[in-house]
């Protein structure tokens, strides 16, 4: 089954998937409208700074078993098991922030959203796009993204692909840390990394 | 999720996580309303209060806890209306009924203890607009979850919406007329209150056990969440297993604990050996604007090898506190920007050693890309 | 009180960690919290791979090869890379040149009578200069030659001359090569013009010629507006010689009214200068209780000052905002470049009044009083009143000040220079083919928060001077190193034997702190001097430059008019290049063929050194000196 699959060596933090994701779940659907929304539609997908600061787009894995879904005192959030995705009940979320205390990536947040019951704070993480996904559309992140940091597809297919990068590298004796494809990103990275490690010293 | 009732967030109607045909469905013979009296091990056999024998393979304690009684609020109680303990449903629907009349809007309610109990009703009857009196022991309120600077900052957060919090003073009586109308401190001071809520902590409910299932702060259980009798085993409050972040055998009496433990246990009695890692505390608490999370070994015991760092930055209400044991995480506290505080948590029961600075998870919303150990 | 040493990852200053741990305290957000805000920074921005240019965009190439390649007008990577360095060098020609164009107007109406309190206060350069300009000089007034030379270089500024006047001071060779390679400036407004419209979509999509024009941009800087403005200032203000001051916000005091100069223009610091020694000014302060009124400057405008009129520095670019924090400052007085939009926001919480005085720039939260060549005296007057009535309403309990100043030596023009050596740069050359000095060495350029402040600047200066390099500084680099110690005769202890020597002898500090960024220019002429006095290029001489912390734009002009200049640039951060593995090489080893000199990227300013120090002895070994091996 296919499923977004991130790809972090990839990120270059440029946050249009944050923005993609948050319009895809306003109510108008495009910009700039959905972002002059109340309550103003927030992305469900969070890119942060790793160590030398680099991109890290971090989104819902949707575990199996989901730690929020075990930490879930009211039961509000449950699984689709058409699309593997876990979800949340907003009429029963309680907003009691159990599940960001469960949950080991940080994924969750607690806003207004425009499909909760209005002036409620509820808890609100990736739902896999499953509206869009009905449309035959791929995710919003996926579709925005343009260096491939995320992708939509079997996770198989794409962990093969990464055994054939990692096999190659190998075999040509080549840093086993480079990324294939580019050198000017490596070039970026090392150049941060170095600085970052200088400040550091 | 009681306490979310006593606040008027949630509705009891709102309470049950399942729907009635939840034993139905998964081919469970229950019976309600009836505990188990005794186990008789000779003959695999629970007794229970109702008289009747029900044979086992395999058994199962999740008991639970009971809320841990105070002398004084025992026997008023007897003869006043209006000093109750808050652990089960029914203590919280006698509340809200009585709650007008206690004076909701204007009355003034006494809270006895400020561990979670005690705090989470001095919550809620503040939010229905009671002035209210904790009375602790120790320094601060939440002394079990918080450091004394957390403790503090919480403290005044309360204070500004009207608590008062006394130390060092305990309830020694109360008077009344039918109705309770004011306690007796042990300083000798009178309190008037027209309510009372007794939070002094849990004691687990093993007391009906036999001396083979060894009992300590609750039944002693290995790692696959059996007792030191083979076949029967215990999970949740009552249960007592090793703390993954003290490194000693604890009772962590919270919920997901429970959900854990339940599950650990339901597969090793099902014949499938799984490994239970270890208890961790955690609390997450929303008080007015002020958000807490803790997790692990917050007062750490001095010559243990913890250390201890602080960051509080008072321009954005962030406090961080972050214990640290041979460099990985050993506990939590943070006040407000809490939504990281699950990564942090994992960290703790992972016993994962830290990938970056310890001052790049100061930061309200570090990003889980500081501990994916991406180096890109 | 918080504890300082959690900021030592952030600045190796003593006052600047005491002043963190201050605005932490006073709940000031910085630029360094505003820098962790933005983490992380756009990859596609960081490698120069985005480009905003037409509204057939916004575009991004993907450096994995697999997304677009290609913008919308069908733009590679090497011509988006190419097209934004080349927006950056004309943004910071610009900056420079205006603030030239700005000291020309004021020279025309000092000639013309209409510039009140502004003077000619260097008739010899003003001669001199006037001289290379063409104009006939015996028998005339001063102020009727200032008329001609205002007139004159307003047509280098333009479009009618095939080259810039200043350049005859470089090297023939160097003109010829530049002639060559059509680097050479014909206009100084003209160039950056030219830069925008190749800019444009769709007009110059060669990343080479790109590069070529950028050069001559920034040639037109160099040798053009920049040099025209440290000339003119020189004229108006005085030529530098050796001053000694004070330097780091200890030379704030808590018993004086403080007025901080921020920005760029002398035309504003000179004249606040004047109203503050004012008698009437004075006496006005000490009415409200201030033993006096004491001026101190940050950044390029201070360092102006500080060159001719030994004014004392409280700091450079990163300590702007923490200036403030130290809660004893009555009024900052700015004009343009480099004052960060937060500092209005942030004087808020003081009783701090923040001026603004240029009508190009305009900030939130600050009260802006216009600056006109007709009434700079009386504006800078009242200025100066008023912050003498916000003395009384400093809050003591919010006064900061922890630290006690460090001495310096500034004020090394070229003149000064020269003066120092005897009035001829012969015993420099002697001694660099002597060897005791292998070679000189400019550190220069700005303050940037993604490197520990001062770190950059005051690790590569000492690794030079240890290595018998003679170091000259400009900018926010000659503030790190003077607060770091490096102005005085006790910094000779850190310097090689032969360095110490010769300095020792001559009396100067082993860094020569040469002024402000347009004084960059200082550093060219000298080189000029040295290679014509030689015979040989520019980029034959064993000199090296460096800009280890830069931020700036006008940075970026600056190590591109350095290299086109035949100086090889070292840079700190890294510039947004990295998208373009063409032009990477050609400004790293491409423009060896065409200028004799090239850029390198070395976030570590130990292994920076060492790169100049290898390049210095590489230059000594071709023109036939003695030189050492360095691995």
């Amino acid at each position: 089954m296919k499923n977004v699959v991130v790809h972090p060596e990839r990120c270059v933090g440029c946050m249009q998937c944050m923005i993609a994701c948050a319009t895809a779940h306003s109510h108008t659907k495009a910009t700039p409208a959905a972002l002059l929304e109340v309550p103003r539609p927030s992305p469900r997908v969070h890119v942060g700074a790793g160590i030398y600061n680099e991109g890290f787009p971090n989104r819902c894995r949707h575990c199996d078993p989901a730690p929020c879904l075990l930490a879930c005192l009211p039961g509000a959030i449950y699984r689709d098991p058409e699309t593997d995705t876990v979800l949340v009940n907003y009429d029963r979320c309680i907003n009691c922030a159990s599940c960001a205390m469960a949950c080991p990536y940080g994924v969750i947040r607690y806003t207004e959203d425009y499909k909760a019951p209005p002036g409620k704070v509820v808890s609100v993480k990736c739902d896999n796009c499953v509206e869009r996904q009905h449309e035959g559309k791929v995710p919003a992140c996926v579709e925005t993204c343009k260096t491939g940091a995320l992708t939509f597809e079997d996770p198989a297919i794409a962990a093969k692909r990464k055994t054939g990068e990692v096999a190659r590298s190998v075999s040509v004796g080549e840093e086993a840390r480079e990324v294939p494809g580019s050198p000017t990103f490596s070039l970026l990275n090392a150049l941060k990394r170095a600085q970052k490690i200088v400040n550091i010293r | 999720m009681i306490a979310s009732v006593l606040a008027g967030h949630s509705a009891v109607a709102d309470l049950p996580v399942r729907k009635d045909s939840f034993y139905e469905r998964l081919g469970i013979d229950v019976i309600l309303g009836e505990g188990a009296a005794a186990v008789q091990l000779d003959s695999s056999e629970v007794l229970t209060e109702g008289g009747r024998t029900i044979p086992f393979d395999r058994l199962l304690i999740a008991t639970g806890s009971d809320a841990r009684t105070v002398p004084a609020a025992e026997a008023a109680a007897a003869e006043l209306d209006g000093i109750f303990y808050m652990r089960t449903l029914k203590h919280v629907e006698s509340m809200v009924r009585i709650l007008p009349e206690a004076g909701e809007g204007t009355g003034s309610a006494l809270v006895l203890g400020g561990g979670l109990v005690g705090f989470k009703a001095a919550y809620g009857l503040l939010h229905r607009g009671f002035r209210v009196v904790m009375l602790i022991k120790s320094g601060y309120p939440l002394f079990m979850q918080v450091d004394a600077e957390a403790g503090r900052l919480i403290q005044e957060e309360l204070e500004k919406k009207g608590l008062e919090v006394r130390t060092g003073v305990e309830a020694v009586g109360f008077e009344g007329e039918g109705r309770v109308e004011a306690a007796r401190l042990s300083d000798g001071s009178m309190l008037s209150c027209s309510l009372v809520v007794v939070g002094k902590g849990v004691v687990p409910a093993m007391g009906f056990l036999p001396t083979e299932i060894e009992t300590h702060a609750g039944v002693v259980v290995d790692e696959y969440l059996e007792t030191t009798v083979p076949g029967i085993y215990a999970a949740g409050d009552v249960a007592e297993s090793v703390d993954v972040a003290r490194d000693k055998p604890w009772v962590n009496a919270i919920w997901p604990v429970a959900v854990e433990q339940g599950r650990h246990a339901g597969w090793n009695m099902a014949g499938r050996p799984v490994a239970y890692p270890g208890s961790l505390s955690r609390n997450v608490i929303r008080i007015f604007d002020l958000d807490v999370l803790t997790a692990g070994v917050v007062n750490p015991d001095e010559g243990e090898g913890y250390e201890a760092q602080v960051h509080y930055d008072p321009r954005r209400r962030l406090y961080r506190k972050l214990v640290t044991k041979e460099g990985r995480l050993a506990g939590v506290v943070l006040l407000n920007g809490i939504e990281q505080g699950g990564v942090l948590m994992n960290m703790v029961a992972d016993r994962r050693p830290f990938t970056a600075p310890v001052e790049r998870f100061f930061d309200g919303s570090f990003n889980f890309g500081l501990v994916s150990g991406r180096v890109g | 009180m918080i504890d300082p040493k959690k900021y030592e990852n952030r600045t190796i200053t003593e006052d600047g960690r005491l002043m963190l741990a201050k605005a932490e305290k006073d709940m000031i957000e910085t630029v360094w919290d505003r820098h962790e805000a933005q983490q992380p920074q756009c990859g596609f921005c960081e490698m120069g791979l985005s480009c905003r240019i037409c509204a057939m965009g916004p575009c991004r190439i993907d450096p994995f090869g697999e997304g677009p390649q290609r913008g919308v007008c069908g733009a590679d990577a090497d011509i988006i890379v190419a097209r934004n360095l080349g927006r950056m060098v004309a943004a910071g020609a610009a900056s420079h040149s205006d603030h030239g164009r700005d000291l020309v107007e004021i020279l025309g109406k000092v000639a013309s009578g209409e510039a009140q309190g502004y003077s000619i206060s260097s008739p010899e350069k003003l001669h001199a200069v006037a001289a290379e300009y063409g104009l006939e000089t015996e028998g005339k007034e001063d102020l009727a030659i200032a008329a001609e030379l205002a007139d004159a270089m307003m047509d280098d500024f333009g479009s009618k001359k095939s080259h810039l006047q200043l350049v005859s001071r470089a090297p023939q060779k160097r003109r010829d090569l530049w002639d060559r390679l059509r680097m050479m400036p014909r206009g100084i407004d003209r160039e950056t013009s030219e830069m925008m419209h190749r800019t444009h979509m769709g007009v110059d999509n060669g990343w080479d010629s790109l590069i070529v024009h950028a050069a001559r941009n920034a040639l037109s800087d160099g040798w053009g507006g920049s040099m025209i403005a440290t000339d003119v200032s020189d004229i108006l203000f005085g030529v530098p010689q050796p001053v000694p001051s004070t330097i780091n916000i200890g030379v704030l005091k808590e018993d004086q009214v403080n007025i901080v100069v921020h920005g760029h223009n002398p035309l504003v610091s000179e004249a606040v200068l004047q109203a503050v020694s004012s008698p009437e000014m004075v006496e006005l302060a000490t009415s409200k209780g201030a033993a006096g009124i004491n001026l101190a400057g940050l950044c390029c405008t201070g360092n102006e000052l500080l060159m001719r009129k030994g004014i004392p520095m409280a700091g450079n670019h990163l300590m702007t905002e923490l200036v403030l924090a130290t809660g004893a400052v009555e009024m900052m007085i700015v004009d343009y470049q480099c004052i960060m939009p937060a500092l209005g926001t942030i004087a808020q919480c003081y009783h701090t009044k923040m001026v603004s005085t240029s009508d190009k720039a305009h900030f939130p939260h600050m009260e802006h009083h216009e600056f006109h060549p007709e009434s700079a005296t009386d504006t800078a007057r009242e200025l100066v009143r008023l912050a003498i009535e916000a003395y009384p309403l400093r809050n003591p309990d919010k006064v900061y000040i922890p630290v006690e100043p460090v001495d310096l030596l500034a004020g090394f023009s070229i003149e000064a220079i020269l003066g120092a050596l005897g009035g001829t740069p012969q015993p420099l050359i002697d001694a660099i083919v002597a060897g005791k000095i292998r070679g000189a060495a400019g550190v220069v350029g700005c303050n940037n928060p993604k490197i520990k402040h001062d770190y950059g600047h005051v690790t590569m200066m000492r690794k030079l001077i240890e290595n018998d390099v003679l170091v000259v500084d400009t900018g926010c680099a000659s503030v790190a190193s003077a607060k770091a110690g490096f102005k005085t005769s006790k910094a000779l202890e850190w310097a090689g034997p032969g360095l110490k020597e010769v300095c020792g002898a001559l009396g100067i500090p082993p860094v020569l702190h040469v002024g402000s960024c347009v004084d960059n220019v200082r550093i060219l002429v000298l080189a000029a001097a040295l290679a014509n006095t030689l015979g040989v290029d520019m980029s034959d001489l064993p000199l090296a430059g460096a800009a280890p912390e830069w931020y700036s734009e006008k940075a970026v002009s600056i190590g591109v008019y350095f290299v086109a200049s035949g100086i090889f640039v070292v840079l700190g951060p890294t510039p947004p290049v990295t998208g373009s593995m063409n032009v990477v090489k050609l400004l790293t080893e491409g423009l060896d063929d065409l200028v004799g000199a090239t850029f390198a990227v070395e976030p570590d300013p130990e292994k920076a050194a060492l790169l100049m120090i290898k390049h210095i002895e590489g230059k000594r070994k071709a023109l036939g000196l003695e030189a050492r091996n360095i691995v």
